[in-house]
């Protein structure tokens, strides 16, 4: 009887995702645009939600605007909820309108980078906003009741039935509405083809807007009833994408029911293996409910896709014209020698700064190879790297590997793991490639960074520090100013090692083969070049960069820990490489200055004590203008006359 | 079927047949390519010229009937293994990769890598290439050889057909299929490229050219084979083609129309 309670109380998380994958739906159809943010788009109007409830106080997403708006002394309810659907609306209408509508034509990494700026900034701003949690953090009943129903053997809370309730009757709505409505039917003209609507005297932009609205009001009503279910909480929450678009794919963002029934039978399956861990002890401990949703983003993905694209399909993702690297190997040598100049002078913090920048330029140098140079849209990085530290960490604890040994097998094992994430590259491209790789790196995070023996256990993963032929590599030293002089000028001289190779290898014949491949699948092939082995050994080099990162942070850290390896670091980083400047190396340095602890953090602090902490909000608009004006990213904007002769 | 002598026959297709969902693009195609031939191919829109290509290219799965190219059976091979072997193509879209020069455009598709090339580019990335022969080669064969630095995009749509065509004969292929070269030209310019086409067969390049351009097919081909709903409707030489009353009712006839519309709709890109 429990497998029924389980699989029951599963419909609960299921209506969530089954009501944010119809948000999915609902905009693609509008749009054509997955909106990788739509989930933290309704965490903000929950958290809204609970502030106003709590304290009365509206609080405004908008950086500029007051942070607060006082409304009433105790809002009931009703109101409160009213109050936040109309925030919902107006959100939905002012992203829409502000960001995806200039977008429409634009290529697909451009809407994917656009939308991973509305997560960064949306997920900055609850932090800023709400101090960490505010008042969601604290709140456990929300409007649905959660008395016990009992039904026979079967207990289950009564909001797992009414949530489901209400979104099947929403889901009802939205179908009837697209089939018998003149906005309906407009939309799906829109789906179709732009000028269908225009017939149909309807613009476009009012089918945007009002489908925009929808969506929005849907994900934050939906988290605002599901509030005590999912636990609002930045990092997670806003992730519930993951499984929302995997519900949306077997219907290929178009289907209203598939995607219901997907995301009802992703929420029970979830909540069943949660309770056969508990039962089946061979079953091991780790975060299994979150592939599912992985399970089921490769069964639909990679059985429909094509080894070539086809002759109708559009060829590639426009990308920035790729810079001819000439001259970066002399730039890196430059530098090298004024950051082992400035390490000798500086203080600690810029000394850390300079760490962190050398770091992210390597994580960046990796998303420029696989995405930049082979448009190949990964949003994996952080995983691998992840991977690569903390099996560095086991190979040197459980089989005593020294130094360079052990860091370079954790290097291996994550080009391993890199080759296993490239084998969807193989079918699938572009958007979809995007939502393959993110399946796979919160798969990673939860499998084997929550696995007790890979992770250390209770002891954790601690690093041994490094020292080679004598000379003390760590970062830190008893007597020594933290961080070593010795450690800044590794991590320099790997970042600038890294800037030579890519930047060679962008200048020879590998790199020629990558960009055929980038601009033209077919045709690369018909040229006798195997895009198979080029993709492959790309994501390995990508990968081998991404672990070569991850076994620095972990020096770096000293103690590894899952959280330095987040799917949202690897959104970031390729967002913020996108905006530095994506198919050049020296965009990758930029990225490296702008990531977050790195120089920029560290000039932002010194001018001031608050000024780092809005960096995040900052970045993330700037992400988004960046990719509606200017796609070739900043250095793209610098170099492009100079690298066409 | 031409009496030929078995050892100089380069590319054979028998019973060749390709089907999406129910229409028979290609069906039951028999040719055969001698080598240092300069072989045509012809017919209305619709035909399955291009189907023909890219099913003996490995661009679409073959439903039925065998290739042998060069004495061997490449029916399972992926594109670029047969490219590497010699059988190269152009597409009637132009697909150059606009990331590239063309210099980078012809010397991705001459070279062939082997998987130490990664390693040694890593860190040695001056190494001469052992391809500019080729590239050269086939930028003269064009008569292109002053466009090795331009991007695809600073050209005139005819240059970028010549291109097309020099980064196929870059690979140094044995068999070079082209398709529609010559749409969106003007009549020098489409003379012009059928004087540069029919230099190959001096350089051991053995040629199928599919064109709506009759007066190109039949100035420059030795033989000819007409496919009409996806069928062989006549095969001969230019003359005995011209005269054929089947061609002349299915494709002649109607070929001043048809060639038109497609030429506008070409140029219109
Ligand atoms: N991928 C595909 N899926 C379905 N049908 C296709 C596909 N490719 C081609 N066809 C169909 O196969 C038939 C043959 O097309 P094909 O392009 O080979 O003709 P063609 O002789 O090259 O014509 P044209 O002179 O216009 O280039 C056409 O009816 C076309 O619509
Ligand atoms: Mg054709």
């Amino acid at each position: 009887m429990s497998y029924l309670t389980f699989l029951v109380i599963g419909l609960g998380g299921g209506a969530v995702i089954a009501a944010l994958g119809l948000g999915v739906v609902v905009t693609y159809r509008a749009s054509r645009v997955v909106n990788f943010a739509h989930a933290a788009m309704g965490m903000y109007i929950a958290f809204a939600y609970y502030e106003l409830r709590a304290t009365g106080d509206m609080v405004l997403p908008i950086l500029g605007l007051p942070a607060r708006v006082p409304l009433l002394d105790r809002p009931t309810e009703v109101t409160a909820f009213a109050l936040c659907m109309l925030l919902a609306a107006a959100c939905g209408a002012v992203i829409y309108l502000l960001i995806f509508r200039p977008l429409r034509g634009a290529p697909a990494l451009a809407r994917v980078v656009a939308s991973l700026g509305l997560f960064v900034y949306l997920i900055a701003i609850v932090g800023l906003r709400f101090g960490g949690q505010g008042a969601a953090a604290l709140v456990l009943d929300g409007p649905l009741p959660n008395d016990l129903v009992v039904w026979g053997a079967l207990k289950v809370p009564a909001d797992r039935y009414w949530l489901t309730l209400i979104v099947l009757v929403l889901a009802g709505l939205l179908s009837l509405g697209y089939r018998f409505t003149r906005l309906g039917l407009a939309t799906r003209a829109v789906a179709g083809n732009e000028r269908g609507a225009i017939l149909l005297g309807i613009s476009p932009n009012v089918v945007g807007v009002v489908n925009w609205i929808v969506a929005t009001m849907l994900a934050g009503g939906t988290l605002i009833l599901a509030g005590p279910i999912v636990r609002l909480d930045p990092a997670t929450t806003s992730l519930l994408i993951v499984p929302a678009v995997a519900a949306a794919l077997p219907g290929r963002f178009n289907s209203i029911w598939v995607t219901v029934l997907t995301g009802f039978a992703i929420g029970m399956a979830q909540s069943e293996i949660l309770f056969l861990q508990s039962q089946w002890s061979w079953l091991p401990d780790i975060g299994l409910q979150k592939g599912v949703a992985l399970v089921v983003v490769l069964f639909a993905l990679v059985l429909r896709g094509d080894v070539l694209p086809d002759r109708a399909s559009a060829a590639g993702t426009r990308l920035p014209r790729a810079s001819n690297a000439r001259n970066v190997p002399f730039v890196a040598i430059g530098l090298l020698v004024v950051g082992i100049a400035a390490t000798l002078f500086v203080s600690s913090d810029w000394r850390s700064g300079i760490i962190v920048t050398s770091i992210a330029t390597i994580v960046a140098l990796s998303v420029v190879v696989i995405t930049g140079y082979v448009g190949q849209i990964s949003l994996a990085t952080f995983a691998i790297a992840g991977v690569a530290a903390f099996s560095m960490v086991r190979f040197a604890d459980d089989i005593g590997l020294p130094f360079p040994l052990a860091p370079a097998a954790g290097i291996l094992v994550a080009v391993a793991i890199g080759q296993v994430i490239a084998l969807p590259a193989l079918r699938v491209r572009g958007l979809n490639l995007a939502i393959a790789t993110l399946a796979m790196a919160v798969a990673i995070e939860e499998l084997l960074f929550r696995w007790s023996w890979f992770t250390g256990g209770f002891e954790g993963a601690t690093t041994e520090s490094p020292s080679f032929l004598g000379i003390d590599l760590g970062v830190s030293a008893i007597g020594d100013a933290f961080p070593r002089r010795t450690f800044v000028i590794m991590t320099l001289v790997a970042a600038a090692l890294s800037l030579i190779v890519v930047s060679n290898l962008r200048r020879s014949s590998t790199g020629r083969r990558w960009l055929a491949v980038r601009s033209n699948e077919r045709a690369a092939a018909a040229a006798g070049i195997s895009v198979t082995w080029v993709k492959l050994s790309a994501f390995a080099l990508s990968s081998a960069l991404a672990g070569l990162a991850g076994v620095l942070i972990a020096y770096h850290r000293t103690i590894v820990s899952a959280s330095s390896f987040g799917v949202f670091e690897s959104l970031i980083a390729v967002a913020i490489t996108y905006l530095a400047g994506i198919a050049s190396p020296l965009g990758a340095v930029l990225a490296g200055v702008l990531a977050s602890e790195g120089l920029l953090t560290v000039a932002l602090d010194s001018i001031s004590d608050s000024a780092s902490s809005y960096q995040f909000a900052v970045s993330g608009i700037l992400l988004i203008v960046a990719a509606i004006k200017f796609p070739e990213g900043i250095v793209g904007i610098r170099s492009a006359g100079g690298t066409r002769s | 079927m031409p009496s030929h002598d078995d050892s100089m026959t380069l590319l054979e297709t028998t019973g060749l047949s390709v089907t999406f969902g129910g229409l028979h693009a290609v069906e039951q195609v028999d040719i055969s390519i001698q080598v240092g031939g300069f072989v045509g191919l012809i017919g209305p829109n619709g035909a399955g010229k291009t189907t023909f290509i890219d099913a003996i290219t490995g661009f679409v799965p073959v439903s039925e009937g065998t290739i042998v190219f060069d004495g061997q059976r490449i029916d399972d091979l992926a594109p670029d293994v047969r490219a590497r072997r010699g059988l190269t193509r152009t597409f009637q879209q132009l697909e150059l990769f606009e990331d590239l020069t063309v210099l980078d455009n012809l010397l991705a598709a001459a070279e062939n890598p082997k998987w130490t090339d990664m390693i040694l580019d890593a860190f040695h990335p001056g190494r001469a290439s052992t391809s500019t022969a080729d590239v050269d080669w086939a930028l003269g064969v064009v008569d292109m050889a002053d466009t090795c630095d331009r991007y695809p995009s600073e050209l005139s749509h005819g240059q970028r057909k010549l291109i097309a065509v020099a980064r196929a004969l870059a690979a140094r292929p044995k068999l070079l299929l082209l398709d529609e070269p010559a749409a969106g030209l003007d009549t020098t310019e489409s003379q012009a490229l059928g004087e540069q086409l029919r230099r190959l067969v001096e350089h051991d390049t053995t040629v199928l050219l599919v064109d709506h351009d009759m007066g190109l097919v039949l100035s420059v081909c030795d033989y000819i084979y007409v496919l009409d709903s996806g069928g062989v409707i006549a095969e001969g030489t230019p003359a005995e083609v011209r005269n054929d009353p089947n061609v002349i009712s299915a494709y002649l006839g109607s070929h001043a129309d048809e060639a038109g519309a497609d030429d506008a709709s070409e140029s219109g890109r």
